[in-house]
This record gives C-alpha cells, structure tokens and sequence, in this order.
C-alpha cells in the first residue's frame, strides 16, 4: 500500500546528488505531502491540548518473547518494539506508507530507492543514527546465519549501499510494490544500532519510548525518549504495560481502572465490557485478518473441486459472522478489505450462496451420494473464536452429509503440520500482513507451502506473480480481486470471515491514541492522559 | 523409627532420579519442540530453527542432554529458561515463594475456620452441630477451582469496581500483596477446613467425656491443662499431617486457582513452560514439586506409624 | 480416638448417597435421551437469558445450555466411573502383591508407584494430551494411572498387618493353604477400606476430571463437559452468569454424592479413618 510521492526522472544519481536546488524543491515537495499526511488523522484524534507527562498502564495478554526486531518471531512482541524502534518509513493512521526515519526518497528507476535520513536522530544510547546502521540492519537481516524472519520479506534486495552519513541506497532484483509497505511495518522495517548486541534482552533502538524494566508475566516500563525526533512527542512520561493471562481478568483489569487501555480477542468480550462502563471507548476495528480453511488437495478427495466447491456451498458465512463475532467483522475472501484489493464482504464471489442442495447434487456427482467424511478438521487449541466457528461449520456441514471431527491442537506442532501439507482441512488464522502479495503467495505452486498442499494452477501463479510488481494501485487492486474470485471459483481455500486482528478498548482520559488495522501501537506516541 | 525415617528418605534420592528421566523423556515426546514453539505462525527456514537448536543443545542425543542436565544440576546449577535466556532458579524461587505465601495463608485460614467451627460445634451441640457438619460437607463437594469462579463471578456482578486480579509483590507492597492473596487462599482453604473441623470436633468431644475428666481428676491433674494437652497432641497432630499432604499436592490445585486469580505463581509457570516447550524449566519445577510431595509424604508415613501400631513397615 | 457422633446412622447418608448415585447413573446411561436438544446444534442466539424453548439459555455459539449440561454430565460421569474401576482394579492387584510377597519385590513397585504419585498429576495430563491428542480413552487412561498408586496403598496395608496376626499364624502352621487364607481373612478386611477409598477417590476423580477439561485438556469439543463449560463461560460470566452457575452445580451434585456415600460407608463398617 506505498503511495508514491516523487517520481524522478533523473537517471544519474550524481547528478542528483549534486544539483542541490532540485533536491530542495523535491525534498520541500516531501516534506509538505509528508506532514499533510500525518497531521490529517491526528487532528481529529486529538481534543483539546496534550497534556505532557503521565502515565498510560496497558493491559497485555502475552509476554514478549525476545526484542531484538531482527530475530523476533512472536507476536507478543510486536507490542513493545512499536514503542522501541522506529524505520525509514511507517504506517499512517489512515495506513499509508508515511515517512519517519527517512526524510524524503527518490526512484530513479523502477528497481533503485535513494532514501535521505533524518539528522540529528539518536538511539537510546546516545549512539547517532547514520546511514551506516541502516546498512548494518539490513545485512543482518539477510545474512543467513542470523536466521531472520524478516528475511524472505526483504529477499528481493539486491543491495544495500551507504552513499554518505545520511544517504543510502537500495537497489532490488525487480520491481516490487511491496517494498516500502515492508519497509514501514513494525518491527521487520525498523533499525537497529550497528554494534549493540544483545538486542534480545536489552533493545536500544530509535523509537519514542525507551526501555526502563522488564519483569516476566508481571510488567514491563517504558520511559519517554526526550531525544525523540518528533515535535514534543511522546506525551507520556511512562508507560507500564502489565500481564494477564485471559479475558477475563484484563476485563476486570480495565473496569477496575488497573489498566486504561487493552485489546481484546474476542468481540464479544469487549462490546460486553463496553456496554457495562459508560466511560470506555471501544474502536470499530477495520478488518485486518481472515478466517480461512485450508484443504490439501494433493490426494482425495480434496483434489476434486466438486467436493471442495460443496464445501463452500455448505457454508453458511454469514451465519458463522453472526454467531461467532456478533456481528462485527464481515465476509471474508482471500485478501482482507483493508489490504489493496481487499474484498468488501458485500461483492458477488463463485460459491458463496449458500445452497445445500446444491452442495448435496455436487457430492453426488463427484462419487459421495449418501455424504462423505472429511476426517480430522484440525484448529488452533487456543483461539476460541477459532474453535468456536469451527463447531459451528461441523454443524453446517452436516446438514449436508459432510462429517468432520474437529481436533484442536497446540499451535507448534499445527504450524510444522500446515507448512508441510500433512493435513486433511486445517484453519490458522494469521496476523496482519503488510502486503497482499504474502497472502496469496502461500498458494503459489513453485512455493514450498503450495507444493506442500498440492497446487498446480500455472495461470493462477502467473497473475500473482504480476500482482506483485504493478505500481499503480488502481491497477493492483484490480488484479487482486481477479485473483480472489478465481481462488474462489476453484475453491482452493475456504475463507470465511474478515475480522480485525484484536478489539481495542480505553477508557475516556486517554486521548490521542488511533487504532491501527495493523494492529501495531505505534500511536502510543500521540497518545496523552487527561486525568 | 528413626531406621525406617532413613530408609525413607534415602529412597528419595532414586525416585527423583526416575521422575527427572520420565519427565525429560515425556517432554521430548511432546509434538513440536521448542525452535517450533518459539516461531509461532511466522514461518523459519529449517536451517533457521536449527540454528536455535544448536544453540540450546537440542540437536544432541537425549541420553547425552540427560546426562548434561544431570552434571549441571549437581553443580546447583538449573540451567537457563529457553524464553528469557536467565538462570531457572532464579525464576522459580520467586515464584515458589508465591506458591508457598498463598499455601501458608491457605494453611492458617483453615486452621481458624476449622478450627472455629469444630470448637463450636461440639461444644454446642444440636442444631450448631448439624448446621457445621452439613456446611462441612458441602465445603468438601465444591472444588477449590469453582469456589473460585463463583467468587470471581460474584465479584464481577456486585463488586465490578473492586479490582480483585491485582496482584502486587511482596517486596513492593505487602499490605496489598496480602490482599490480593486473601480471596484465592480463601478458595483453597475451604475444603482443607473441614478435615480440620472434623478432628477438633472429635477431640473436643473426647475430652468432654466424663470418664475422661475423671480419670484426670484422679491422678491428681487440673483438666484444663490436660485439655490443651489433650488437643494438642490428638487433634493437631493429624490436622497437620493431613493439611500438610493436602497442601503438598497443592501444585495441581495451585495452577487453577492461580490461573483464575492471575497470580504469577509456581502452578502457572509449570502450565505455561509445557506449552512453550521450556524444557529446563519444566524440569526445575518437576524436581521441586516431586521433592515436596515425597517428603511430605514420609513425614505422613512416619505420623500414621506412631498412630496404628498395628501397621509395620519393614 | 476418631469417635464419630453419627448423623441419623450411616445407613441414612447411604441411602441419601445412593439415590443421588442412581441420579448420575441414569444421566449417564441415558443423557443423551434426556436432553431436550441436540447439544451441538448451534443456531439460537448466543449467549440468551432463560426462556421458555431455553430453560437454561444459551452459551457463547447460541447452543442449550442445558443439553450440555445433560450430555456434558454423561461424559464428566462416564469418564469417572471407567477411570475409578480400572485404577480400583489396578490397585487391588498391586497392593494384594504387594502386601503379600513382601520383600524386595514390594519395597521396589512401591518405589515405582511413588514414582507416580510424585509426579505432578496436571504435567502427565498435559503430556498425555499434547502426545496422543485430547479424547476420551486419553483422560480415562492419565487418571487411571493416577489413582491406582493411592488404591494400591490402601489394599497394601490390611494384606501387610493381617500376615502377622496370631490366629493367621495358627491357621498357616496347621496347614490352611494360603488361598484360604487370603479369601477368609485377607479379603474381608480389605473391603471396608477398599469401598471408603474407592467412593472418596471417585469425589476426587470428579475434582481432577473437571479440573482437566478446565484447562482445556479434556475431551474435544463440541462434545460438552462440566470442567470446559465453566472455563468457557467465565469470559462471558455477566452476559450469562448461568452459564457458570449451571455447571458449578452440577459439578457440586457429584462431588457431594460421593461424599455423601463415603462418609455413610465409613461410619456403617467403622473403618479407622485415615
């Protein structure tokens, strides 16, 4: 989701480098669209002046499982490296790619960024940000030795090159439309100080707030970073998130007043707390995940698109919607309707309507006229929504002959399952992706994922392929919906909901903070506490 | 007596030994092991996960790793946690101490309760006496683990200002560390009262006997310091040991009740390191846990022996 | 020293005992008959009130409450009247070898069953589950295993004391075989303790069972059970507070009824109480 601010058409970058009164009218042009884009959101976010200093207790369900961003893996983490370490880029709040680290970048061409840094930036240390480190990060990231989850995102780099003190370049293998979205997400984007090690315990990063203690399963502080780079920002003094352990006790926690603010898992959880306390703020929440249904096709009798398309046509979406989320959250298809191309939940997709007939007559016809059994439908033990709506599609599907048994399993070994394809009908629901292209590559034939469930759809792998490297938005989404009806119409995979990733909660004095579809809380450092 | 004390506890030894086996063999059988774990939903390339592998020793033989884990401990030493890459035993003993205060409190209410209640009633008799035992027996027939839901439920119905998960450390502030403890050492210690109740009751009842008080009158002792004496000796010894083997078995219960109450704890660490596949930490609290339970266990043993003479262990 | 001032006898408590056992039996063998609903259908709303088609309302997917707690019962039940039997049957065969061949033989399984009963029993139940899968014959076999140790015990004592009675002895030395020995004196004294310890360890199988499904380690949904209701519903305890309360009570019922059984047995054979 980039939006391209300057396309240059200088073709030597030396030339660029030295005409200094281009670079100014381009760096002012940047620098105008830039602010325009952050001060939109805030300004609405925002009533009535920051108060600074205070303290903003968030309520966690998880703790962190490392902190250096290069090598984290969990997304507990994700929480507090929002606060820690910033990138070249970030998400605004109406999620677009807005620049943070870097203040302004040119493209020469389709496959080179030249990025210029902000100066005068320090790490928590006192160390001075320079282009060096951002080369620094980057090398870590793709060295193999790092093991780096971050690497397949950042695979199509070519180079990484430090022109001077606050200039570097980066130079892809191809075109690529996800490149700055990458850049821009928390924590995969973000940099780190060359030579501090031990990141995993004690991170030093850029980021408006500054690591004070951390005590496991109990809480974690933060103090403001007054070297921060942005105008007055962060407000808060403090902030001290504290652990619980489920649902329950956070929404005890927030009613009580030992937290101000939280997310919540499951809707109907929080629209519960919401209606009890006048004085909690709840977020719509855009949809920033789906519920899918993986089959592997690679033997029967999931390779017969007639059972799979009974399958669908068995399902009754809108029902699972209403059953399992309240309501809040929509129809999902492939991509989620806050990603380019994401489907609205209204538009017209192959097999949708739900027709049991119809389902019973396709069964029949591929071999199964008194139904079938589809054996162990394997979910994640510890999603509840997830179980929740898998009892509800085993209901569904009985109605039409089709037995399931439904296995909850622990989340590791159900992930060494999925990645290999040694499973029959599996659901894992992911977290936010930054771009669309990750969510439709898992079904790429030549991918190892869609070996491992039996893909073989050479056009279909064509269209993604070119998904990923149109610019134009317009053009991209287009592509996107072309790939989600056809996924649809092979029935592939069965989506089933959008829904956002947690609902979040506060309580009236906290002010300034804007929920992002990411799901990432970077925006704590807009954040204030009017008490 | 003191022979059969030795020999118990020298067995120890051996049945510790073949709980840390089992418990490292089980672990490892689990599905997924920690690199898997600690990957989540992000997906590693295989040399990826077993670049953790090697880092943490889990590319070796099991035997070998056994045998590795074994020499360290007996240098005192637990190993690190996998998650947070500091020593285990530092760790586990904060949260032992929690296990421990909230047992102890446990413990005491009990006491007072049953205590209470078996004072009055035998000393009351009728219908003081029905109404306790029949209370008794219901306190016996709610699992601690639902007290404590109808507790939280109730709380969260009438009381939904009070903040009753708020647990704050000792060290930090102990007035409140108490009261945080006080509801769910509460659930625990209802149905541990009432094996109290029950044996001051009948101690009580004993002593009030008249034969009883004859007999004392008679060797020329006041039967008031016969009756402390009495009590003490009778009634407390198996309150002790009984409350002693309910709460050794505590770590089971400990993981509801601390799970319900969030309270960072000895049961929840146990709960949470099998999930994540943190194998030196399930190890430590296996270890601990079994050397509490097989101690009380003697002490229980050793306490029935003096009781029925007729029994012999040899 | 234990003197027991019985309540109305322990015949009464027996037979209060027995019909509420009678109770769980039939919701046992016949749950599934009595429910008024499928317990699986989903479908009304969620999370609803009582009501008239509802007499319990509905849970967190909108299914009766109060078919789950029927057909929920059935399986709560089910799994521990098997696992009870089977570590009964366990124990009897351990503590009846033990207790008689003495020796070595006895001082080394008793080691091995401490073994077992050191071990914590949430982390056998969580191996258990996480190795072979969450099911039925899963939870009966982690809980079998459990209790057999503590059966064991209690059959192991009477068998130890009674080989050294005088009269024993006597009748050994005159040439009564050891079979006659065993069904005349041995057994007799065993039942007593064996029927108490067996109607206490169902209470507490009951307690571990529910506690098991508490922490999601029993039987997978949707099949319902006591200890996953209530763990589910605490999440939604002011939407539906009967959600707690329905399975609470019932779990209450059961325990109370082998209380109640336990405690009748106990003053009716005059057993020294441990």
């Amino acid at each position: 989701m980039a939006t391209r601010i300057n396309e240059s058409t200088l073709a030597d970058e030396a030339n660029f480098l030295a005409a200094q009164s281009l670079q100014r009218r381009s760096l002012l042009r940047l620098a105008v669209s830039g602010t325009l884009a952050t001060l939109g959101p805030l300004a609405s976010a925002q009533s009535g002046s920051p108060k600074l200093g205070g303290t903003l207790v968030i309520g966690a369900d998880a703790d962190p499982i490392g902190l250096d961003p290069v090598t984290l893996t969990a997304y507990s983490s994700y929480d507090f490296t929002a606060l820690l370490y910033s990138g070249l880029f970030r998400w605004s709040a109406d999620m677009k790619v807005e620049l943070d680290l870097a203040a302004g970048y040119i493209a020469p061409n389709d496959t080179t960024y030249i990025i210029r840094l902000r100066q005068g930036v320090k790490f928590h240390n006192g160390q001075d940000f320079t282009a060096e480190d951002v080369k620094y990060t980057f090398d870590r990231i793709l060295d193999p030795a790092t093991a780096s989850p971050s690497a397949t995102l950042f695979s199509g780099i070519k180079a990484v090159t430090v022109i001077d003190p606050f200039t570097v370049k980066f130079e892809l293998k191809a075109p690529s439309a996800t490149f700055l979205s990458y850049l821009a997400t928390n924590p995969n984007g973000v940099i780190v100080p060359r030579g501090v090690a031990d990141l995993k315990t004690k991170p030093v990063g850029t980021g408006p707030f500054v690591f004070e203690s951390y005590e496991p399963n109990q809480q974690f502080t933060l103090k403001a970073n007054r070297n921060y780079y942005e105008d007055k920002q962060p407000y808060l003094g403090t902030v001290v998130f504290k652990f619980f352990k489920d649902q329950a006790s956070i929404s005890s926690a927030l009613r009580s007043k030992a937290i101000d603010m939280t997310w919540f898992k499951d809707p109907k959880v929080s629209a519960q707390i919401v209606k009890s306390s006048p004085d909690l703020v709840s977020a719509p929440g855009k949809t920033s995940r789906t519920f899918p249904v993986w089959m592997s096709m690679k033997a029967k009798p999931f390779n017969d698109v007639r059972v799979r398309r009974a399958l669908s046509l068995a399902t009754d979406r809108k029902a699972c919607l209403q059953t399992v989320l309240g309501g809040s959250g929509k129809v999902g298809a492939m991509v989620p309707e806050s990603q380019v191309g994401g489907y609205d939940g209204v538009g017209p997709m192959p097999y949708y309507k739900t027709d049991v007939p119809a389902a019973k007559k396709l069964l029949a016809e591929a071999g199964y006229p008194n139904g079938i059994d589809l054996g162990d439908y394997i979910v994640v033990a510890a999603n509840a929504l997830d179980v929740q709506c898998a009892q509800v599609l085993q209901q569904q599907w009985a109605a039409a002959g089709i037995k399931v048994n439904i296995k909850p399993m622990e989340t590791a070994p159900l992930i060494g399952l999925w990645l290999k394809g040694d499973f029959g009908l599996l659901s894992i629901a992911l977290s936010w992706s930054p771009d669309p292209d990750a969510i439709v590559s898992r079904l790429l034939s030549t991918g190892s994922q869609g070996k491992g469930i039996g893909m073989a759809d050479a056009p279909l792998d064509k269209l993604i392929e070119d998904a990923r490297a149109i610019l134009d938005n317009t053009k991209r989404a287009a592509a996107y919906q072309q790939i989600q009806k056809h996924i649809a119409d092979q029935a592939y995979i069965l989506q089933i909901y959008q829904y956002p990733l947690r609902w979040e909660a506060w309580r009236k004095y906290v002010k300034g903070y804007v929920p992002l579809a990411a799901n990432i809380r970077t925006f704590v450092r807009t954040t204030w506490v009017d008490k | 007596m003191r022979r059969l004390v030795l020999i118990r506890l020298a067995w120890m030894l051996p049945i510790l030994l073949g709980v840390s086996v089992v418990a490292f063999v089980l672990m490892r059988a689990l599905p997924g092991d920690f690199a898997q774990a600690s990957a989540g939903t992000t997906e590693l390339a295989p040399e990826a996960l077993n670049i953790i592998r090697r880092d943490l020793g889990l590319d070796q033989p099991v035997w070998e790793q056994y045998l590795r884990w074994l020499a360290q401990l007996l240098k005192g030493d637990f190993g690190d946690s996998f998650t947070t890459h500091k020593p285990v035993l530092g760790e586990l003993l904060p949260r032992l101490a929690v296990t421990a205060e909230l047992t102890l409190m446990a413990g005491l209410m009990a006491m007072a309760l049953g205590a209470s209640s078996g004072l009055a009633s035998a000393r009351l008799r009728g219908r003081t006496d029905w109404l306790v035992r029949g209370v008794n027996g219901l306190f016996l027939a709610v699992p601690n683990f639902v007290v404590a839901t109808l507790i939280v439920l109730l709380a969260g119905l009438y009381f939904p200002e009070v903040g009753i998960f708020n647990y704050t450390p000792f060290l930090t502030d102990p007035l409140g560390n108490l009261g945080s403890l006080l509801l769910p050492a509460f659930s625990l210690a209802l149905a541990v009262s009432v094996t109290i109740s029950e044996n001051t009751r009948a101690a009580v009842l004993e002593v009030s006997s008249q034969d009883f008080v004859m007999v004392a009158r008679a060797k020329g002792l006041r039967p008031h310091t016969i009756l402390w004496q009495y009590l003490v000796r009778n009634a407390l010894t198996p309150v002790i040991t009984v409350t002693g083997l309910q709460l050794a078995s505590l770590l089971g219960g400990s993981i509801l009740i601390e799970t319900i109450f969030t309270i960072p704890g000895m049961g929840q660490y146990l709960f949470d390191s099998v999930s994540s596949r943190n194998y030196p930490v399930v190890q430590a609290i296996v270890l601990v846990a079994a050397s509490i339970v097989l101690f009380v266990n003697v002490l229980v043993d050793v306490a029935y022996a003096r009781v029925d003479a007729r029994v012999s262990y040899e | 020293m234990n003197e027991r001032q019985p309540l109305g006898g322990g015949n009464a408590m027996i037979s209060v005992g027995l019909l509420m056992l009678a109770c769980l039996v039939a919701i046992t063998l016949f749950g599934t008959l009595i429910a008024p609903y499928n317990p699986s259908a989903t479908g009304a709303d969620s999370l609803a009130g009582p009501s008239a088609a509802h007499w319990l309302g509905t849970d967190s997917i909108g299914r009766d409450l109060l078919s789950r707690l029927i057909v929920g019962g059935r399986t709560t039940l089910l799994i521990t009247f098997v696992a009870v039997t089977l570590a009964v049957c366990g124990g009897l065969a351990l503590g009846l070898f033990c207790g008689y061949v003495g020796g070595l033989a006895d001082q080394v399984v008793m080691r091995i069953l401490d073994v077992v009963f050191a071990f914590p029993v949430f982390l056998l139940a969580i191996a258990v589950v996480a190795a072979l899968g969450p099911s039925v014959p899963n939870l009966i076999l982690t809980i079998a295993i459990v209790y057999t140790p503590r059966l064991a015990r209690v059959v192991r004592g009477p068998v130890l004391s009674v080989k050294r009675w005088d009269h024993v002895e006597a009748a050994r030395s005159v040439g009564v075989s050891e079979f006659n020995i065993a069904t005349r004196h041995v057994l007799p004294l065993i039942v007593s303790p064996v029927l108490v310890e067996t109607s206490l360890t169902l209470a507490q199988t009951i307690f571990t069972v529910t506690a098991l499904s508490f922490l999601g380690l029993g039987p997978p949904p949707p099949d319902p059970n006591w200890g996953a209701m209530l763990s589910e519903a605490r999440q939604f305890m002011e939407l539906a507070p009967l959600a707690v309360i329905g399975p609470a009570t019932a779990i209450v019922f059961a325990t109370l009824t082998f209380i109640v059984l336990a405690n009748g047995l106990r003053e009716r054979l005059d057993v020294a109480s441990r």
